[in-house]
């Protein structure tokens, strides 16, 4: 039997687990006692993060797609091929891009980006899940004046008081949850913002309702009742700042009811406060400014830098942080740095012996729809595209596409070259979690077949295409990475083995506060008797190395096997009205179209709302026309 | 509390004496015949059981290991049936495993765990493969002169010296064990050289440690006798748990750091040539738990689980069909809960009939 001290690589909180091995086989998972985020703690997918690589459809030996069908190849028959590939559409000029993943370690991601910008000289370099984070990180950013938001998940435990946006924070991240409670029953006063009932609205001393998605509907009357109510404490460190002017001048004359100024005087007054933005409680369109709106509200309440005040964004998925820091980005270089940096390109150039390529490039979206030629690590794009299905049929206009995925994705399905590689559990490598803490994921079993990590694998690609990569080991790399990414220069040699991972702090780079007005919800108002809505929240029974493993999938399995097509979640007082039972096909009709679905009644879901499944988004998404809700009209069907 | 025990009327021959400079050599001798797994420092300074390779790395020192070793009688994959293509047909072949195994340096709960466990397995329908495997398994305790920070062992009547469960026990007398044989295989285990026979001191100041280190609990062995009287008459309040349930996050935890627990799933890990067919862990904390095909579902909120897992462990029907709670009060549950609805938290939630998170 084997164990192995590891990373749990599903939702970014970061817990450590021991993971086992028998006979070769991935078996067991158990808390690391001593992981200072997890403390002995995990949640169920936490508990079975072993399942993930070991019962999913695997990718066990190298595909060319000939004659319309994948067949069998060796390793050295895939690569010759990949490289032909590549450089065919290199030298007619075409656009080509590499697509990182939030499922891949730091190492594979750095290395994709060294793919990018220093083999293929493209800056084409991107992920899909960055779309819904960048904008939450950069609204703070603009504010703070630091890269990255301010505070850890442990500050949560000992907060007086948190301002919950949500999501469904118990489902998504459930050792934050886990933290909130923990503060609540401490005597915390936790107080929600969200569109229907979940578990920690159950525990909020207030639950502050918006329409689905519309968290940003309380920001403003949240700044503006500090602003007059003088409970604005931290006002003079900012009385300076001329935005302030100019806030105050937006919100001035706003009605604010009294539930949300009494919460305002809570946070304000509160000797450590904290913000947690989960998943799906901004819309895309609402969330750079609503993000910047609530750093701006810890800026003028003096929360901003405090000690243990902190504005926890949350990332939905593995390694999101780490994809972005370093570098799987088309506009900054590794460490988020400016792609006019001349240090690091200095360096970029001195250690890769070529000119990088510092061009801003395309992000995901386009990339799929309009690169040549794509590499795709370990995405499945389906489930990561905003446009869900559709985003494989755009990719049916590329001439050459290589997947680089330890499953038979729908998105592998699609490519020209297949290359297997390692999953969860069978590689060495780093992930960051939400707190920008680096950790180790370890080997415990050997991939299956001709797999092989990841990491190997895109090495000699980039070999290949004339920067020789001799790295001997991971530890090699990680020099590599230490050089080029500034913020991996923190972690002293050693640090990841010998305590538990290293924090990467980033320190202020910014001019510091920053004021401005906000503009906050000033959308097309929906219309209809009903609002129809995604739950935004990831949907982890589309994520390959969930999907197939029995009791991290189950939940989802059971939904997708009784609703193959979709479903919407209703109000059981709306089904009545309807004179609907569960299971039963209702018409959802919009301006933009209309669908016909089954029903399932959910005593989640408010009055007057219908909520959609995200991971049907292809099937049921004409309904609310691209954008996160519409008014629909619901009948029978 | 159960009464001292009375020196004069034990086997005199079942104690013997092991001074702890010859340790280091019967556990070698012990691993000349078998796997033995203890508890040692291992990554991130966490503690836990494992096969040793190193006799002087076993930890007998405070503190018991998070993860129980229930696993190496139930593992959480356990791969039990074997299923191959065989030309036009299946063939279907069991698996066991029998190696023979010491398990060392066990807590008192622990050991109370597996005579649980066995108990459960060896009832009604036996359990073929869990039998085969536990019977191979000597269990070596050692009792806990000083309470661990979060165990309640002494209000389920499991600890702090071992009750049953165990083959042999060790009592640290400074510098030297004494070595209680429980068993025929137990008192064989202690037989020979290096041991030699305990004077009536030895067995003497034993039983002064037992009773200091149930003196240290306090006497709150009542708690889960009061909570046992409520649940079994149906007096715990609808409301109660109600209240308790957004505080679950269905975690599974409790279940699997639980040294009584057994309930389990099964699912077919798939193989170059056919399918293992594998026991695995289950919790019926997990919405899906009872989930029936048809999608009816008996148990589908959380308050009904989380009343169902406390009927189990602690009412008095199940008192008589198990012949123990069905809690070891090793603690474990306090430190793993994602939630705050631990055994202590809710035990005591059900005697005063009110949950304050
Ligand atoms: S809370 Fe997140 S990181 Fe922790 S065990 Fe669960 S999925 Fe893994
Ligand atoms: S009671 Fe605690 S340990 Fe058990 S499932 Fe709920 S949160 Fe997890």
């Amino acid at each position: 039997m084997a164990t192995v001290l590891t990373t749990c690589p599903f939702c970014t909180c970061g817990c450590g687990l021991h993971l086992q091995a028998d006979h070769g086989h991935l078996t067991g998972s158990a808390p690391s006692e001593h992981h200072p985020v997890g403390q002995g703690k995990l949640c169920a997918r936490g508990w079975h993060a072993h399942e993930a690589p070991t019962w999913g459809p695997r990718l066990t030996r190298p595909l060319l797609r000939r004659g319309g069908e994948p067949v069998e190849v060796s390793w050295a028959e895939a690569i010759d091929a990949v490289v032909q590939g590549l450089s065919r559409i290199l030298a007619d000029g075409d656009p080509i891009g590499v697509l990182g993943s939030a499922r891949a370690t730091n190492e594979e991601n750095f290395l994709a980006v060294k793919l990018a910008r220093g083999a293929l000289r493209t800056g084409n370099v991107d992920f899909c899940l960055r779309a819904g984070l960048q904008p939450l990180i950069d609204g703070v950013a603009e504010v703070t004046g630091d890269p990255w938001p301010p505070g850890r998940l442990l500050d949560l435990e000992r907060s007086e008081f948190i301002l919950l946006f949500e999501g469904d924070l118990a489902e998504t991240h459930p050792r934050a949850a886990s933290l909130v409670a923990a503060a609540v029953k401490r005597g915390a006063r936790l107080v929600t913002v969200g569109w229907h009932q979940t578990q920690m609205s159950r525990l909020a001393a207030r639950h502050l309702p918006v329409d689905p998605g519309a968290g940003h509907q309380v920001i403003p009357g949240l700044l503006a009742a500090v602003l007059d109510g003088g409970s604005a404490d931290g006002a003079g460190a900012v009385a300076a700042d001329p935005g302030l002017a100019a806030l105050r001048a937006g919100l001035a004359g706003l009605a604010v009811g009294e539930p949300v100024r009494e919460v305002a005087a809570w946070y304000a007054s509160a000797a450590r406060a904290s913000i947690v933005v989960g998943e799906g409680a901004l819309l895309p369109d609402e969330a750079r400014d609503g993000a910047a709106a609530l750093a701006m509200l810890a800026a003028v309440t003096g929360h901003l830098g405090r000690a243990g005040s902190a504005i926890l964004i949350l990332p939905s998925r593995g390694n999101q942080r780490g994809a972005l820091e370093v570098g799987v980005r088309p506009d900054a270089l590794p460490g988020g740095v400016p792609l006019d940096d001349a240090a690091v390109i200095a360096k970029l150039r001195r250690t890769w012996s070529r000119e990088p390529s510092v061009v801003a490039g395309l992000d995901a979206e386009a990339m799929v729809a309009g690169c040549r030629g794509l590499v795709v690590v370990a995405e499945e794009l389906p489930a990561v595209l905003r446009a869900g299905g559709g985003g494989l049929d755009a990719l049916a206009s590329a001439s050459f596409v290589v997947v680089l995925d330890s499953f038979a994705t729908a998105t592998a399905r699609a490519a020209h070259a297949v290359l297997p590689v390692a999953a969860f559990g069978e590689t060495d490598g780093t992930t960051t979690s939400l707190d920008g803490r680096v950790q180790r994921v370890r080997e415990c079993a050997s991939p299956p077949g001709l797999a092989r990590p990841g990491w190997q694998v895109l090495a000699e690609l980039v070999t290949r295409f004339g920067l020789p990569c001799t790295y001997g080991s991971i530890g090699d790399l990680h020099r590599e990475m230490t050089d080029l990414v500034p913020l991996f220069g923190e972690i002293g040699e050693g640090q990841l083995d010998e305590s538990w991972g290293a924090l990467v702090s980033r320190p202020a780079t910014g001019p510091g506060v920053h004021l401005r007005t906000v503009d906050l919800g000033r959308r097309d108002p929906v219309e209809g008797p009903c609002v129809a809505v995604f739950d935004e929240a990831f949907d982890w029974g589309s994520d390959p190395s969930v999907a197939h493993a029995p009791t991290l999938c189950r939940d989802h399995v059971a939904r997708r096997k009784l609703f193959p097509t979709g479903f919407v979640e209703m109000n059981r007082a709306d089904a009545d009205r309807l004179g609907v039972r569960p299971g039963w096909a209702v018409r959802l009709t919009s301006k933009h179209g209309e669908v016909t679905v089954p029903v399932v009644v959910s005593g989640e879901v408010a009055p007057g709302m219908a909520r959609l499944p995200f991971s049907a988004r292809d099937r049921v998404g004409v309904v609310l026309g691209g954008r996160g809700r519409a008014g629909v009209r619901v009948e029978r069907a | 509390m159960r009464p001292a025990n009375d020196v004069q009327g034990r086997d005199p021959g079942a104690s013997r004496l092991l001074v702890k400079s010859d340790l280091v050599s019967w556990i070698r001798r012990l691993m000349d015949d078998a796997e033995v797994i203890a508890p040692a420092a291992g990554a991130g300074g966490d503690l836990m059981f494992g096969p040793v390779t190193d006799p002087a790395s076993v930890w007998l020192g405070p503190g018991n290991p998070l993860q129980p070793p229930k696993q190496f009688v139930l593992p959480q994959t356990d791969p039990i049936v074997r299923i191959e293509r065989n030309g036009g047909g299946v063939q279907v072949s069991s698996i066991s495993d029998e190696r023979a195994r010491v398990i060392f340096g066990m807590r008192s709960c622990d050991a109370r765990g597996m005579a649980y466990l066995r108990r459960m397995q060896a009832t009604d329908l036996p359990d073929d493969s869990y039998l085969r495997r536990a019977d191979r398994i000597a269990v070596v305790t050692l009792a806990c002169t000083t309470p661990c920070t979060l165990g309640f062992c002494v209000c389920c009547d499991a600890g702090p010296f071992a009750r049953d469960g165990h083959d042999v026990q060790l009592v640290d007398l400074g510098d030297r064990f004494l070595a209680e044989g429980a068993t025929e295989r137990g008192r064989a285990m202690v037989a020979d050289a290096p041991f030699r026979p305990a004077t009536q001191g030895d067995v003497v100041r034993r039983d002064e440690l037992e009773r200091e280190a149930e003196r240290h609990f306090g006497d709150e062995s009542a708690h889960l006798g009061a909570a046992m009287r409520r649940i079994s008459t149906r007096r715990v309040a609808e409301e109660l748990w109600e209240a308790m349930s957004p505080w679950c996050f269905e975690c599974g935890g409790c279940n699997f750091i639980c040294p009584t627990c057994y309930c389990f799933s099964v699912k077919d890990r798939c193989q170059d040539h056919g399918w293992e067919r594998c026991r695995t862990w289950d919790s019926c904390q997990y919405s899906a738990f009872t989930l029936e095909a048809s999608g009816h579902n008996p148990r589908e909120r959380r308050k009904e689980r989380i009343k169902r897992r406390f009927f189990h462990k602690v009412s008095a029907q199940y008192y008589q069909r198990d012949g123990a709670v069905g809690c070891v009060g090793c603690g474990r549950c306090v430190q793993t809960c994602l939630g705050t609805t631990d055994m202590p938290a809710v035990v005591a939630a059900i005697r005063k009939g009110v949950w304050h998170g």
